[in-house]
């Protein structure tokens, strides 16, 4: 069978040959499956930006391989330049990539260079534009006459509009309002169960991750330290805090409750979650 | 990659170099480059040649960090012996064939002018080997302080020098950064014409522009926060002092300058 995504032995070195080389990723074996929602966690530094710049060829590895549908992506340069539009690429901050006069110009960006037809253009461009919420009045503005949350949405309707069979956010929510972190989420789910495409959402919110994911990668001094559904990698905590992670505060929370002799799970990760629980718990009190 | 750049070649250290005024390096620097060019025999240009090795071997910078400085000129330095090889005449002949000939000034001339080129760049990369890019416009500032006089704005120009130093870096990152975005939206940055090629930067040049007014104006208000109001009674944490070691290389370099003007006298001008 094969992968989306898959790594065999990915290493990458920075300044290469010089004293300073260091390892950003060593040594990463990861399997990722069609229409899996994978989120990927690490602290600051833990070489998890270095790993999803490979996903689309944007680095080149030291060592090891990636496919992409089971071909190597590095084999020729027509497979590299498909990558990058299998595999979409939103960076942290997308914003601040907008250039074109207009917005719907920019959505039109990626699929432009996918020397799409006039028309296929349009249409992935409304398609986009209206999955993400970018309102219709605003497609002939200019992109820099927007407020920052609108222009976050026009640059995922950029990158999404090239309708990449894996989809990577890095940091997604980085900067938003609690609102706006809220709707991006929903919006990734969403997208995600509309198209069934594989998703990777790159963050250091654990509760982001627990969240939206299916399935958890921890990176920690730059190779996978774990791997997992949310439950089987939340409940090291531990473990979790030794590599400068942390469990999500409703967590911590539930563990103070269990500890005062309240009778509640463990594997709480979302505050939905949390209240649900505690919704409950309320009401057999009163009904008592 | 583009991070590999370097902009300012600081090479730390605490050499007699090192501590020098800074001021009093932009002078002396200055001033043994207009040296150079009124050296006319190989003495007096030998003379020039063994101060830049001295002060080479004095600053402590490693010699395969100096010799990487003047890689960029390898090119020049050929091309130029060349061009004097064939194009100076005079004196014995030692090679003709066809139309062309090698004399005896040609080969001075080029070997000449090679040694000028080479001390020249050695001289002036020792000095940003030994000073900070921040020191030099300092030292900058201080210099042309005089031109006050004519309502220029010294401090002025000497702030946005340095603000544009210590923004390098972060563009460089920026681009990067950038590059990489419009990359992982197909954006062909390697193949194309020359038309085309300068139309794929527009995709990278308009963030970057819009980024680096969004960076000036958050800096210009974190300056205004803290009470920024330009040159006019601003003092120095680090105030520069002329010492001992600073008088010393004046007169040196003063040495040099009549040495020089003495060998000039007494032996044959090449040029």
């Amino acid at each position: 069978m094969s992968y989306t995504i898959e790594t065999i032995g990915l290493t990458h070195y920075y300044s290469k040959g010089t004293v300073q080389q260091v390892a950003a990723i060593n040594d990463v074996n990861l399997k990722i499956e069609k229409g899996e929602l994978v989120g990927i966690i690490g602290h600051t530094g833990s070489g998890k930006s270095t790993l999803i710049s490979h996903f689309n060829g944007l680095l080149k590895p030291d060592s090891g391989k990636v496919l992409v549908d089971g071909v190597d992506i590095w084999k020729d340069k027509e497979t590299l330049k498909k990558s990058r539009f299998k595999v979409g690429l939103c960076f942290q901050y997308p914003e601040y990539q907008l250039f074109e006069e207009t917005v719907y110009k920019d959505i039109a960006f990626g699929p432009k260079n996918m020397k799409l037809s006039e028309a296929e253009i349009k249409e992935r461009v409304m398609r986009a534009a209206a999955f993400t919420g970018v309102k219709a009045e605003h497609l002939g503005k200019s992109p820099f006459d927007l407020s920052g949350g609108e222009k976050r949405r026009v640059a995922i309707a950029g990158v999404m509009s090239m309708e990449p069979e894996v989809l990577i956010f890095d940091e997604p929510a980085a900067g938003l309002d609690p609102r706006g972190r809220n709707a991006l989420i929903n919006l990734i789910k969403d997208y995600r169960k509309q198209t069934g495409s594989t998703v990777i959402i790159v963050s250091h919110s654990m509760e982001d991750i627990a969240e939206m994911a299916d399935r958890v990668i921890v990176m920690n001094n730059s190779s996978v330290a774990m791997q997992g559904s949310v439950d089987e990698v939340y409940s090291r905590g531990d473990e979790l805090r030794a590599m400068g992670l942390n469990v999500p505060e409703i967590t911590e929370i539930f563990a103070k409750l269990r500890a005062k002799g309240l009778d509640v799970p463990q594997n709480v990760y979302t505050v939905e979650q949390g209240a649900a629980i505690l919704r409950k718990l309320l009401e057999r009190g009163s009904a008592k | 990659m583009i991070r590999d750049i370097t902009i300012g070649q600081y090479y730390p250290g605490k050499s007699v170099l090192h501590s020098l005024d800074p001021r009093v390096k932009l002078i002396v620097t200055f001033w043994l480059i207009v040296v150079i060019f009124l050296c006319k025999s190989f003495f007096s240009l030998g003379l020039i040649a063994l101060t830049a090795v001295a002060a080479a071997a004095l600053s402590r910078v490693p010699a395969k960090m100096i010799l990487k400085s003047l890689k960029p000129i390898v090119i020049i330095l050929i091309f130029t012996a060349i061009l004097n090889i064939f194009y100076t005449q005079g004196g014995e002949t030692y090679f003709s064939w066809w139309k062309i000939e090698i004399t005896e000034k040609g080969v001075n001339t080029a070997i000449f002018t090679m040694i000028r080129i080479v001390s020249l760049v050695v001289i002036s990369s020792l000095l940003t080997y030994t000073t900070t890019p921040t020191m030099l416009t300092d030292a900058l500032e201080r210099i042309l302080s005089p031109l006050k006089v004519f309502k220029i704005k010294v401090h002025t120009l000497a702030m946005m020098m340095t603000l544009a130093l210590r923004f390098i870096p972060t563009l460089i990152e920026e681009i990067d950064r950038i590059m990489n975005a419009q990359k992982a939206r197909g954006a062909d940055l390697e193949t194309g014409g020359l038309v085309e090629r300068a139309k794929a930067l527009v995709p990278i040049f308009i963030p970057l522009m819009v980024s680096a007014f969004r960076r000036a104006y958050e800096l210009a208000f974190a300056m205004t926060c803290r009470c920024y109001t330009g040159g006019e009674g601003r003092t120095r944490m680090k105030q520069m002092k002329i010492a001992l070691r600073d008088i010393i290389a004046i007169i040196f370099c003063a040495a040099i300058t009549a040495g020089v003007i003495v060998l000039n006298h007494f032996f044959d001008a090449v040029i």
